[in-house]
């Protein structure tokens, strides 16, 4: 397979990779002093940005973090006399490890469902037809909507007075619960609306990974004879696992950012079963003044997300696939 | 060369002509002068050039007060740039405003749930000193005249005011389809076992659930809760142990769960505000105990389908009494606000007896708080709906809330996570998630947590 070009890493190492036969993988050599300098330079912007808008808040958060900063009371803007006691409260709060549970119920189902649907749907799509190439815009709708209107959408469908869903279920003999204020169908009711909304980002991930799948590979093995189900499990998922991954891996980011959905739907509601744990800490934060609590909270969910990502990584090997 | 009587008359015309233009320009610059800083004629005038800024939550009475503007606007010369959120929206960006002590708004609501909180940690300005000078408050503008039970909360312990209230709600009891309680051959509930009779003989009659309520359980519940003998605290302000989990408080929350769950539309547990009384103007339900505002729109809704069957009365009595909720709104200002004297003109026009007539007479806004308007002939034929007199029952819960205090629960600076953990609770209990006394006892577990989060001594 030929190599391609690609951008130099500077970012990383420092280090100029030479396409020189006699060098090999070991064609690297240290940058001369001056040229480095150099680089130096070009990136002290970028990184003085991404520290301003990355770094010193995520510091702000940990420092926050060990105060029990509360807003109606300025003096505990500073107070760390016990820095760690807003953790040693998160292991004993119900509602927070619940919390955690139910995103990890969410999580693996909407990431789940956005996979499986996204690939069913990206595979579809992949045939040569004018309607399906059509329909291709169509089905990007609703990731393109604003979140809110996406909940919106779903609470008029959810709502029983005023949903055409409902209205059609009871037209023809049935009676359907409200599916957000019910104990057993809550959860999968914002499961439902995800899936709905961010289907679409796989299947375009994947639909652009079929597109530039080389077409030797589907011709060999339908040489030797491969038939279509075959083809799709030998050939086609192999070749998509790295897209599968990264576009999992988004979500599986994204998932944790669920906020407008249960917002909008649910409240966190009925009780706590669709209380995600940024939605416990935004109601920590912004309906009690809790900050320095909320901020223990984010700290942990962060803490969280980069292991996870990085856990994923690891275990399905992202190296590879990009190499 | 002019001769002298000829040059005396030249000369006497240009010093004619001299001290006209001077006088024209003195004139001319007085007057400029005049409008801007005189304090006797310029007194309308004395804020023109500037520009104060505003913010509370969506309502009806903000939508009036902003069609009267212009006139303040042109009076006072200030522009007013009033901004308006939803409530949820509006009290999560003005925690945050008011605890930096910034200078972004000049005056805003303070909201009855977060008084407490926001009077307890000086982010208003004290408004005594406004009140008694006579340079800054018409002698007429009569502070007395706000229903004592609208304004206990906005006060500290110190008797020192920081709002002036533009809205009070009065829990009262609306029957969107009275008709249909008098086929059942009954009357309008007056006590808690009538009510559930009420709803259980009429729930489903001509496909109309027999209660609903909105998703604010702990404003909607705590009458129901105290009605049975339950308190939210042990004696608030100055115990704030949570006691709602008691033998009393399950009974309460199983009445109330049960109609939440049996006795009210599908979903009823995600309704707004708005959502619950459109279900009731659209004749899709009957029975509801709120504040006045989203009753009265059953009669005065122009879109309303249920002007003609609607009934209005007290809350229904429980075993232990009668404790309607009541509470209001007030415009303040904030302790960093930079042109307080121009906020306090703008909240003595918005709450002026004046005002507050015209909005009554002109609009038909009827969750006002001054007690000559309540009391006055035109409010009481205003809120004299469908032959059921409305104004005697607003100011009797108004009043009942003042003498007692029962209220005090409501306006703790805690009470807004206390109140969470209620709502939760109602929840799960009506959704049959846990009984209600073992989601009570979670409840106060929780508020207990928060509580001590806060800094509280239990």
């Amino acid at each position: 397979m030929p190599r391609l070009a690609r951008p130099l890493p500077v970012a990383t190492t420092l280090t100029v990779r030479h396409e020189h036969p006699t060098r090999g993988a070991a064609g690297r050599e240290r940058l001369a002093p001056e040229r480095q300098r150099f680089y130096w330079r070009m990136l002290m912007p970028a990184l003085a940005v991404l520290f301003a808008v990355t770094v010193a808040p995520t510091l702000f958060l940990l420092v926050t973090s060990l105060t029990p900063l509360d807003l109606t009371k300025p003096e505990t803007t500073a107070d760390f006399r016990a820095p760690l006691r807003n953790f040693a409260l998160l292991l004993e709060d119900r509602r927070f490890l619940n919390s955690l549970w139910v995103q990890a119920k969410l999580s693996f189902w909407t990431v789940s469902l956005q996979l499986l649907i996204g690939l069913g749907f990206a595979l579809l799509l992949h045939m040569r037809s004018t309607l399906l190439q059509a329909l291709r815009t169509v089905f990007l709708i609703p990731m393109v909507l604003p979140p809110i209107v996406v909940a919106i959408i779903w609470k008029v469908i959810y709502t029983p007075d005023i949903s055409p869903f409902h209205w059609a279920i009871q037209a023809i003999g049935f009676n359907m619960p409200a599916l957000i204020t019910h104990a057993d169908w809550a959860l999968t009711a914002i499961i439902i609306a995800d899936t709905w909304e961010w289907f679409p980002f796989t299947m375009l991930m994947i639909l652009a990974a079929l597109q530039m799948m080389p077409e030797e590979h589907v011709d060999a093995a339908r040489v030797d004879g491969a038939n279509a189900w075959q083809l799709t499990w030998f050939v086609t998922l192999p070749y998509l696992r790295g897209v599968l991954l990264v576009a999992g891996l988004f979500r599986l980011i994204d998932s944790i950012k669920a906020f407008p959905l249960i917002y909008i739907l649910t409240d966190g509601g009925p009780g706590s079963l669709t209380e995600v744990t940024n939605y416990y800490g935004f109601i920590q934060a912004f309906n009690f003044s809790f900050i320095g609590y909320s901020s223990a909270i984010t700290v942990v969910l962060v803490t969280f997300t980069v292991l996870l990502s990085w856990l994923t990584l690891r275990l399905v090997g992202w190296g590879r696939y990009v190499e | 060369m002019p001769e002298n009587g000829t040059r005396k008359t030249i000369e006497a015309a240009r010093l004619h002509r001299r001290q006209l233009l001077a006088v024209t320009l003195a004139g001319l610059a007085g007057t400029a002068v005049g409008f801007k800083v005189s304090p006797v004629r310029g007194q309308a005038k004395k804020f023109a050039g500037l520009t104060i800024t505003g913010a509370a939550f969506q309502s009806t009475y903000h939508e009036y007060l902003k069609t009267y503007l212009p006139e303040f606007e042109a009076e006072t010369g200030m522009k007013v740039d009033f901004q308006q959120q939803a409530f949820p929206v509006y009290n999560q960006r003005m925690d945050l405003e008011l605890s930096t002590k910034g200078s972004a708004y000049d005056f805003c609501n303070l909201t009855f749930i977060y008084s407490g909180r926001w009077v307890g940690a000086n982010w208003f300005t004290p408004l005594n000193e406004f009140v008694t000078d006579a340079n800054k408050t018409p002698p007429d503008w009569d502070a007395e005249d706000f229903v004592a039970g609208t304004t206990q909360h906005l006060k500290n312990a110190k008797g020192e005011i920081f709002a002036f209230p533009w809205e009070a709600g009065a829990m009262l009891m609306a029957a969107a389809r009275g008709d249909l309680i008098e086929k059942a051959s009954l009357g309008m509930p007056t006590t808690f076992d009538e009510l559930m009779k009420v709803c259980e003989a009429t729930n489903g009659k001509e496909g109309v659930a027999a209660y609903v309520t909105d998703r604010l359980h702990h404003w909607n519940f705590i009458p129901y809760l105290m009605g049975f003998g339950g308190k939210v605290f042990r004696n608030p302000p100055d115990d704030l142990m949570p006691a709602f989990d008691t033998a009393e408080g399950a009974r309460a929350a199983d009445y109330f769960a049960r109609l939440l769950a049996e006795m009210s539309p599908p979903g009823v547990m995600s309704f707004t505000d708005d959502q619950a009384m459109r279900a009731q103007m659209s004749g899709r339900a009957n029975i509801r105990t709120n504040a006045i505002t989203w009753l009265t729109a059953l009669v005065k809704h122009q879109e309303s389908k249920v002007a003609k069957t609607s009934r209005f009365a007290l809350m229904p009595v429980g075993p232990a009494g009668n404790f309607p909720g009541s509470n209001s709104h007030g415009f303040g200002i904030p302790a960093g606000a930079k042109n307080k004297e121009a906020a306090w003109a703008f909240i003595t026009w918005a709450v002026s007896k004046k005002t507050i007539e015209r909005i009554v007479k002109e609009k038909g806004y009827g969750a006002v708080c001054r007690r000559s308007v309540i009391t006055s002939d035109y409010f009481t034929q205003s809120l004299t709906l469908n032959g059921d007199s409305v104004a005697p029952l607003y100011l009797q819960v108004l009043e009942l809330g003042g003498k007692t205090g029962y209220m005090k629960y409501r306006t703790v600076p805690v009470y807004p996570q206390v109140g969470d953990k209620i709502n939760k609770a109602i929840e799960r209990i009506a959704t049959k998630q846990q009984k209600a006394p073992e989601a009570l006892a979670q409840a106060k577990d929780e508020a207990i947590a928060d509580l001590k989060k806060a800094g509280i001594q239990l």
